[in-house]
């Protein structure tokens, strides 16, 4: 079996300009979509909490939300995930603790109502409030007054006296919203009808963390990656190599741009993974290219990289499709995140093809006109040296 | 056939047999065990047939995979240097006063940690300057207007102090996490603040995180050994319930319960003491695993807590003058009039030092203690090495300053997975790898035929080679390590496809079988080698600044790219070479 009967002699090259302009014309849109209107950022990097419950009797999301604003919480998404008949939701909270801006503003005040308390502090990032008080305190009358603005509370910590002699230090520790939504959905029933399946809660500041190392992690091998091929071929391979891939890992930011898929750290995988795939396809070619630039001494260097695209447009084809066809039972069984990972890495494959053809070699030639035209300029100006413009 | 064929398919003979042999226990584990006996290394050990490797060395399963509970705690170091800069600035205080060396007050800033000494007569200053800085060597100069001396801590001592905090702050959730009796859990530093917490089978956030998120509370209570017989007499007059397991021990001079669990003295002895008297239990460490008690012990101790680890003010591990260790503390002002008043009264007693409910020492007091420090001597060597000796004073170092500097931990992170969802995601993530390869396996035999064939042994093979690589480095499935098994395997083809498409072209220009594939080989080699290069440079980076479930994800893909290297070089190419040198093939089914 053969997919190519024939060798092909497509004229990839001559199209590289509209298909340039094409590129960056998309590039540019995904760039000022991501400006304009952000990922849909998921728990590991927004932070705040994911509850998965499964319910034991068909509902639909309306009906779940319907009942946690009963239960009071006004604030959440729900988000049927899995197959209809599972009757799986992820219901997601932007906050972490139950502390937040309004009930921390609340929960102040009903701490200075207790008399002689002062220096309240609501620390949001860590879920805690922290207050200085002229006498010691009892715990359990400090978080009655917490409860009363709305804050659950998981401990009163006691730091001792404050040197000096200025007061008592204490700290109240807000509950999770995990406990939330189980009281919120479950009110009024007696035995719940679901089952907490998975709990996700990540602190703003662990958030952040999180995504500047996801992104520290891109630079950082796209930089290697560069070093490595700067090294194994001609210098002038290496920028088209970087700018094709920098292209793939904006195309594949745009899936999840559009989609509103969430963008987490399995994202972050699959884009550093798609970093690897694309530069994988770049260098099979430009192996090609090298090895014909020698045997095609004489033809122009457009003309050779063509021979080369279409010289290895078999395995191009075929390697795509074998990875895609890997891909597959990860589509169709892979659930939440691994759904979008397969996803990504399908967008992946073939922006990474479309860019070894239509941005790593166009590139190359580009750079290669302009190391000629520099020659030419040189040797006009008298300045006489007899290189050939196409050696490698 | 020549000789360096032979060598090379013993290598792979060898590494496939030593790859099925490494996946023994991984086997016995997920498949032979019981799911509630996964985790249980003895079992596995008696299980496996003798000449199976170690069980340590079998493929785990995430927490995503199986449940649990993962979270990651953040030591809160600045709060924690915050209280510290306080204390040491009534250190200083105290100190100049004691000296006589003029009358200072300290004002701290916490946001920059910085003292602020205001001499009441600026006459004073320089002489307390030069003593206070000759002493405090945590501290240096920033800045000094006439009797005002602006101090700050040192960094590279802040930092020192900062490492302490944490590693105090795992030490004490590790003992409460032994508490709560949780088998196979997982404490490790995570970064400079952070400490990750593995806990599998665990189904309940909001009480795991209560547990580790406390800050530990450290007593000094006095041991009542006016009546040493006591147990001895209880549990006479009551025998234990049956299966209890509490039995009388003398050792350390006084008789004692001792019972496999604490939870046994607790409940026995509950409503059986006097009034004022509370009975705590301290842990006989297992001396091969360091974390874990083989038995408890009881103590008969006053209830009221006469002193607490906010009196502390530090305590470091020594040797002393003798060469044996020994634990020195200090207390506040206030801590040492009162450490002083419990020494003179009880002389000849015991002073119980309590973490967390947890009796971890009991000296003899020999004499009155003045001056605000005392020893704790580490008794007598008995069995230990010196190191043994020396270890134990530095975990009651550690000990006393985790509950004397309360470092706040919050809750930076936590994912529960159930159990159900866990074996949903094994069976879908199992069918999804499943799938992927065998759509692959199939259209490589129809596309490439005998080669196709040949590429997918190498496939499988590597498949194999990942999960045996896997259980050799320990590691952990999980369900996006699923996803980069898959898509390695979707890599590996890629290197099959580049050596088959070159056969083919080489047979295009009318070579011979054997030159065909041997060049075909050759020329391939480089672009190989190249590609899974890059992809490495990715997987590693990728390993090495992700957390968790990425990290599996990296370490699948590293294992299987170096793989896949072997499999689609060595492997397939040994086979080919099989037919064309040594059985003369004069065709090539490609």
């Amino acid at each position: 079996m053969q997919i190519l009967k024939n060798k092909t002699n497509i004229d990839f090259i001559s199209k590289r300009k509209p298909a340039l302009f094409l590129s960056t014309l998309l590039n540019l849109a995904i760039i000022v979509g991501i400006a304009a209107f952000g990922f849909n950022f998921g728990v590991d990097f927004a932070g705040g909490t994911v509850v998965e419950v499964k319910f034991d009797h068909p509902v639909t999301a309306q009906e779940v939300r319907e009942r946690a604003e009963k239960g009071g919480l006004p604030d959440v998404s729900v988000q049927n995930i899995g197959a209809a008949d599972e009757n799986t939701f992820l219901i997601r909270m932007g906050g972490v603790t139950q502390l937040n801006e309004e009930s921390g503003a609340k929960g102040k005040e009903a701490l200075e109502a207790l008399g002689g308390v002062r220096n309240v502090y609501s620390d949001l990032a860590n879920g805690i409030i922290r207050f200085r008080s002229e006498q010691p305190m009892d715990a359990a009358a400090v978080t009655k007054a917490v409860e009363s603005a709305g804050i659950g509370v998981q401990e009163v910590r006691d730091l001792g006296e404050a040197q000096g002699g200025t007061g008592y230090d204490y700290q109240v520790v807000a509950s999770g919203m995990a406990d939330r939504v189980v009281a919120a959905l479950g009110a009024g029933l007696e035995k719940p009808d679901f089952e907490q399946r998975r709990v996700d809660y990540v602190g703003p500041q662990v958030g952040k963390q999180l995504r500047n190392r996801g992104i520290m992690a891109l630079l950082y091998s796209m930089v290697a990656i560069l070093i490595y091929v700067a090294f194994r071929f001609d210098f002038k391979f290496g920028p088209g190599a970087l700018v094709a891939m920098v292209h793939d890992v904006i195309m594949v930011s745009g899936y999840y741009l559009v989609s509103r898929r969430e963008f987490n750290l399995t994202a972050i995988a699959a884009l550093l993974t798609v970093v690897g795939y694309s530069v994988n396809d770049t260098i099979v070619i430009y192996d090609r290219i090298r090895e014909d630039m020698a045997k095609f001494k004489g033809k122009p260097f457009a003309e050779v990289i063509n021979i080369a695209i279409n010289d290895t447009l078999g395995r191009t084809i075929l390697t795509s499709g074998t990875t895609a066809l890997s891909l597959i039972g990860l589509l169709i069984f892979g659930v939440g995140e691994i759904f979008d990972f397969a996803m990504a890495m399908l967008v992946g494959i073939v922006v990474g093809v479309y860019s070894t053809i239509y941005i790593a070699s166009p590139l190359t030639i580009w750079l290669d006109e302009r190391a000629a035209a520099k020659e030419a300029r040189l040797r006009a100006s008298g300045n006489v040296d007899h290189q050939q413009p196409n050696a490698a | 056939m020549d000789r360096g064929w032979w060598w090379k398919f013993g290598l792979i003979v060898a590494v496939t047999l030593g790859s099925i042999w490494f996946l023994i226990p991984t086997y016995y584990s997920l498949v032979v065990l019981d799911r509630d006996q996964r985790n249980n290394l003895a079992v596995l050990e008696e299980r496996m047939p003798s000449w199976a490797p170690p069980a340590k060395y079998r493929l785990n399963l995430g927490l995503d995979l199986q449940g649990g509970i993962h979270m990651v705690m953040r030591v809160d170091t600045k709060t924690a240097l915050q209280k510290r800069t306080e204390r040491r600035a009534q250190q200083i205080v105290n100190y100049v006063n004691d000296k006589k060396l003029g009358e200072v007050t300290a004002d701290t800033d916490p946001e920059k940690l910085e003292v602020t000494l205001t001499a009441k007569d600026p006459a004073t200053m320089d002489a307390i300057q030069k003593e206070v800085l000759a002493t405090f060597t945590d501290f240096k100069e920033v800045s000094r207007s006439g009797a005002a001396l602006t101090l700050v801590q040192d960094e590279s001592q802040a930092n020192v102090f900062r490492t302490e905090a944490v590693d105090q702050a795992m030490l004490v959730i590790r003992r409460r996490i032994d508490k709560w009796g949780v088998a196979e859990v997982d404490v490790r530093k995570l970064g400079s603040d952070s400490i990750q917490i593995s806990l599998p089978g665990r189904s309940n956030p909001e009480q795991a995180k209560e547990l580790v998120g406390t800050t530990a509370q450290l007593e000094f209570r006095m041991v009542d050994d006016s009546n040493p017989q006591f147990f001895a007499q209880l549990l006479q007059a009551t025998p234990p319930p049956e299966g209890s397991d509490i039995t009388l021990t003398t050792e350390g001079g006084f008789p004692q319960l001792q019972a496999p669990t604490r939870e046994a003295i607790i409940s026995y002895t509950q409503d059986k003491v006097p009034e004022n008297r509370v009975v705590l239990t301290e842990c006989i460490a297992n001396p091969v695993k360091k974390n874990e008690c083989t038995s408890y012990r009881s103590y008969l101790l006053d209830r009221n807590v006469p002193l607490t680890g906010e009196s502390l003010a530090g305590a470091d591990a020594n040797i002393s003058q003798l060469n044996e260790p020994e634990v020195n503390i200090s207390f506040d002002p206030a801590g040492a009039r009162e450490f002083e008043r419990l020494t003179e009264a009880g002389v000849g007693r015991r002073m119980a030092i309590v973490l967390d409910d947890n009796v971890q020492t009991a000296p003899n007091i020999n004499e009155k203690i003045s001056g605000g420090s005392a020893r704790i001597t580490m008794g007598r060597m008995g069995g230990r090495t010196f190191e043994e000796w020396l270890g134990e004073a530095q975990t009651l170092a550690l000990v006393l300053k985790a509950g004397a500097l309360p470092a706040p931990v919050t809750v930076g992170e936590i994912r529960q997975v159930g159990a159900s969802l866990g074996d949903e995601l094994i069976r879908k993530g199992g069918l999804a790898a499943v799938l992927g390869l065998g759509l692959v396996v199939l259209f490589m035999a129809l596309y490439y035929k005998a080669s196709g064939l040949i590429a997918d042994i190498a496939l499988l093979l590597n498949g194999l080679l990942i999960l045996a690589g896997l259980a050799f480095f320990n590691a952990t499935l999980t369900l996006p390590g699923i996803a980069g098994f898959v898509l390695t395997l979707g890599v590996a083809v890629d290197a099959n496809v580049l050596i088959n498409e070159r056969i083919r072209e080489e047979l295009g220009h009318g070579k011979s079988a054997r030159a065909a594939v041997d060049q075909g080989y050759d020329r391939a080699f480089w672009t190989i080698f190249d590609s899974h290069v890059t992809a490495l440079i990715s997987a590693f980076i990728l390993f090495f600044t992700g957390t968790g479930p990425v990290r599996g994800f990296a370490t699948t893909l590293i294992i299987g790219l170096l793989a896949s290297l072997f499999t689609s070089i060595t492997v397939t190419r040994v086979i080919m070479t099989y037919f064309v040198h040594g059985r003369n093939a004069k065709v090539v089914s490609v």
